[in-house]
């Protein structure tokens, strides 16, 4: 009974959806994106975990914005080079330090603070290129077929029973320590199989659509049809293996950090973790060890709880009835 | 029979994978900043010296002649000799393939059982409390940064209650002594395994459960489920034998697909609890620019995820008779 009436509710509110306007007077393209917009955020909004997902990344993007301010305030807070004179050794919290310092006097907070920035700088534009280049690559392979398809899948294939994370370690053993922005072009050469995968079983599909026939017998170039009539059906799929892909790219590169590979430059969450480790302050020190790694899980976890709520989104089978 | 193709098949392109990756290797190491040879070339040699030890390690061949003899000293098992160690490096490493393996498969097998059993029954209670906090569990495990869970582990149960050893995979002093028998020495290693195997099992339960939990949800709205419950099977049977046998094979697809994923979980947790395996000697190799160990190390790797991709593969194609070779 309980569940005809959620369905019931659902259906009353499609079709008031479907009868209201929306006019943002932007014109009638803003109107009709608007409306799907607030029709999938009804559907998330149902989605609790996806919910405390989308709260957890506010949370994480609010520390990100604040890691600007303590710098200001004094340039002790400096997260790199600042070092408060008067601590020689990691020290707990204090009213200066409220997350306590590292073991030259760093403060903790403003490290944590700047770490949440890097975590979305590499995992937002690593994910991003990941995802343009598997979905180009999908869309091709998937709509051209024959050769090019078994040629890009045979790489795909490849690159995909490679242990990722090991294949930074031999690259950064050869080419030395790798900057944060080399290491988000490799993550996103080593990350777009997965996506292109799916993208092209989507796209085998899509390519048998009369409208994509309409297309070929109007005379629509191949570039034209690929990326003008079946690339935006593909992109919501896209979108959500993106939110799946910035899980994967903080993972590796907190994972790189940690294990002593990291950008030297940089303060990651992954890199205040090898500090606690490799300064054998695990044991003295949990305001230091703790703070970092709950922030690189709560974050992957962020990521991942709204991704499966778009999933939800995305694949209405998904959807508990 | 069909299967015996079906493993050839397979086999082969597993074998043109490998030395397409070794070749990749091969490039990246002469494409890399700094001659090979620099490491060993003092800047106050001569030209002269400078050509003589270019020519030692055949440097001043043509590249494809370079390729040639890389392949050549591959297949004859000749992979130099560690700059750390000294010694050859098969030497060093062949040693520690067996602690990998050990650590490696027992992992993924306890938590692709374990993952299984739990998907099954949180799927079979749908809605309920145990279901929506089992899945919580899962996402937390599947997005847990391993390093840390492992850190907090150590520090937990190695460091404070004190009931297992901080790292090693051995008491030296215990295997030492010859009185020792052959059980106490596998109760010891099997005392230090508990850590790192409760790691890797925390990081990939999550993930195979969550599979196994949609699975399940997929495969109970099958009309052989409603046949099977018109027949007036028990419960019991519907679930066990019925649904959740079918339900586990994209669990073993997924166990092949997280494969190379769960190597890289396994370095990082041999690293921190100092378990001789293989996945350590890479990131200590990198570490001390040891490339001759760095390369069969990593070649090692990519060698037993494609080995242990195959053996999936053949499982499913056992467990499933659908499937076409």
């Amino acid at each position: 009974m309980k569940e005809y009436l959620t369905r019931e509710r659902d259906k009353d509110w499609l079709e008031d959806m479907a009868g209201r306007e929306f006019k943002t007077g932007l014109g009638g393209k803003w109107d009709r994106w608007v409306k799907g917009f607030l029709g999938h955020w009804e559907i998330f909004r149902k989605n609790k975990l996806g919910l405390f997902g989308l709260a957890l990344f506010i949370v994480f993007a609010a520390m990100a914005l604040l890691s600007y301010i303590p710098p200001l305030i004094d340039p002790m807070y400096e997260p790199m080079t600042g070092v408060d004179p008067d601590i020689l050794w990691t020290q707990g919290p204090t009213k200066a330090h409220w997350l306590g310092t590292d073991f030259i006097g760093r403060d903790i907070l403003s490290q944590l603070l700047v770490g949440a920035r890097i975590a979305f700088l590499v995992g937002i534009t690593a994910a991003f290129m990941a995802v343009a280049i598997g979905t180009s690559m999908g869309l091709i392979s998937g709509y051209l077929g024959k050769r090019v398809d078994m040629i890009l899948m045979r790489v795909a294939d490849i690159i995909m029973v490679m242990p990722g994370l090991l294949v930074i370690l031999i690259l950064s053993a050869v080419i030395g320590k790798l900057s944060v922005w080399n290491l988000v072009i490799i993550i996103g050469l080593l990350r777009w199989a997965s996506v292109a995968r799916v993208i092209r079983s989507q796209t085998l599909s899509l390519r048998e659509r009369p409208y994509v026939q309409a297309a070929i017998i109007s005379g629509a170039s191949k570039g034209r049809i690929i990326f003008r009539h079946i690339g935006p059906n593909v992109l919501p799929l896209s979108f959500l293996y993106m939110t799946f892909g910035v899980t994967t790219a903080i993972l590796v590169e907190a994972a790189l950090a940690f294990l002593g590979f990291g950008d030297p430059g940089t303060v990651s969450w992954g890199m205040m973790l090898q500090w606690v480790w490799k300064t054998g302050n695990m044991f003295r020190a949990p305001y230091w060890l703790l703070p970092p790694g709950i922030c690189i899980s709560l974050i992957t976890l962020s990521f991942y709880l709204i991704g499966r709520a778009l999933d939800e989104v995305v694949n209405p089978r998904l959807r508990q009835r | 029979m069909h299967l015996g193709k079906f493993v050839l098949v397979r086999a082969t392109q597993i074998i043109i994978t490998f030395f397409i990756i070794l070749s990749l290797l091969f490039i990246l190491f002469r494409v890399a900043p700094g001659d090979p040879a620099s490491l060993v070339i003092d800047p106050q040699m001569t030209p002269e010296d400078v050509e003589e030890t270019r020519a030692i390690f055949g440097l001043d061949k043509p590249l494809y002649q370079q390729y040639l003899i890389y392949v050549k000293n591959f297949i004859q098992g000749e992979f130099g000799s560690s700059f750390y160690y000294g010694k050859p490096v098969l030497e060093v490493i062949a040693e520690k393939l067996p602690n990998t393996i050990l650590l490696f498969t027992t992992s993924i097998i306890l938590s692709a059982f374990a993952g299984i059993s739990w998907g099954k029954v949180i799927a079979w209670r749908r809605g309920s409390l145990l279901d929506s906090s089992v899945t919580v569990v899962g996402l937390v495990s599947h997005t847990l940064f391993l390093p840390w869970i492992a850190l907090l582990l150590v520090w937990i149960f190695a460091y404070w209650v004190n009931w297992f050893p901080l790292t090693g995979m051995i008491t030296p002093e215990l295997w030492v002594d010859p009185d020792t028998g052959t059980v106490r020495k596998v109760l010891d290693v099997l005392h230090h395994m508990v850590l790192p195997l409760s790691v890797l099992f925390t990081i990939h339960f999550g993930g195979f459960m969550l599979i196994m939990r949609s699975s399940m949800l997929e495969t109970l709205k099958e009309d052989y489920i409603v046949t099977a419950r018109a027949k007036g099977l028990t419960e019991r049977q519907i679930r066990e034998r019925h649904a959740a046998k079918n339900a586990a094979l994209p669990v073993v697809t997924s166990v092949g697909l997280s494969l190379a994923f769960s190597i890289n979980g396994g370095a990082i947790t041999e690293t921190i609890f100092s378990w001789p395996g293989i996945g350590r000697e890479l990131v200590f190799s990198v570490s001390n620019s040891d490339y001759p160990l760095a390369q069969i190390a990593f070649l090692l790797i990519a060698a037993l995820v494609l080995v242990a991709n195959l053996v999936v593969d053949v499982l499913y194609a056992y467990l499933d008779p659908r499937i076409k070779y």
